[in-house]
């Protein structure tokens, strides 16, 4: 694993959202592509680093798709929200809801992955009540209680 | 209870922002029911139902003063929410590797040159 690219990741436990950002060189649209079609997904989607065995996307909004690991995990599958290559994409997934933004920095691109948890109800919970808890400032000392606290 | 459930729980229990604010209270140290009501406005049934809520998904429960029953948070009470979060994360930033080391595999390799020779 590349443990030296730097790989910031925020966890908000109170909206069960983590957040990624990458810097990557490779133009929006590349890095859209390699999100959206099959022949890339598969070369780079399993976190074990293997192909994917079965890869399947119907790239528009309601669209399905479904990603199949060699079997040491179940399928990735759900459908596309929101597609506008090259700037963003929406997708629902196993509950969660996936959102990556691609912004151009010169040569290299940007990448923000947001990943908000939960089930579909608690998810919609979650959007609704999240602007309002952001500024809370009770919210915010639970947060900080939690990043403290020992597992 | 398996932990899929448990997670259920605790989710649906962080889901309302009046058991957030609960918690948060809690984490500075333990409160009777009428001392958590008086900050949020709230009577004490409504912060009863928001406690028992808390209890069933095994984030609060209460000391054994028989009187007061004073409220506190469990010990580790989020640690299946931690390590739901934590794996997920995980994955999610091990896919991410793989994604940046492709783009410079599939960037590298219409350069016919591939490795300098040194001479």
């Amino acid at each position: 694993m590349l443990m030296s690219n730097e790989t910031r990741s925020k966890v908000d436990r109170a909206t069960f959202t983590i957040t990624f950002e990458r810097s990557l060189s490779a133009s929006r649209e590349q890095v859209f592509d390699a999100w959206t079609k099959s022949e890339h997904v598969t070369q780079w989607w399993d976190p074990t680093g293997a192909p994917l065995t079965e890869c399947t996307i119907d790239l528009r909004p309601g669209g399905a798709f479904r990603f199949v690991n060699q079997g040491h995990g179940p399928p990735f599958e759900g459908a596309y929200r929101v597609i506008e290559r090259p700037a963003k994409l929406v997708f629902d997934a196993l509950g969660s809801v996936g959102t990556v933004l691609l912004e151009g920095r010169g040569q290299s691109t940007h990448l923000t992955v947001t990943i908000r948890c939960a089930s579909a109800e608690h998810l919609e919970q979650f959007v609704k009540l999240g602007v309002d808890a952001g500024t809370d400032r009770t919210l915010d000392n639970l947060v900080a209680y939690l990043q403290k606290a020992p597992n | 209870m398996d932990a899929a459930e448990r997670l259920d729980l605790a989710f649906a229990a962080l889901a309302d922002p009046t058991r957030r604010a609960i918690l948060a209270r809690l984490a500075r140290g333990e409160a009777t029911v009428s001392e958590l009501a008086a900050p949020f406005g709230l009577r004490q049934p409504t912060i009863s139902k928001h406690l028992k809520v808390l209890e069933q998904a095994g984030l609060v429960t209460h000391s054994r003063d028989a009187q007061r029953r004073p409220r506190r948070l469990v010990d580790g009470a989020l640690g299946d929410v931690d390590a739901w979060l934590e794996a997920l994360r995980n994955q999610w930033a091990a896919r991410l590797d793989n994604l940046g080391a492709y783009l410079d595999r599939i960037n590298a390799k219409p350069k016919p040159t591939r490795k300098k020779r040194s001479r």
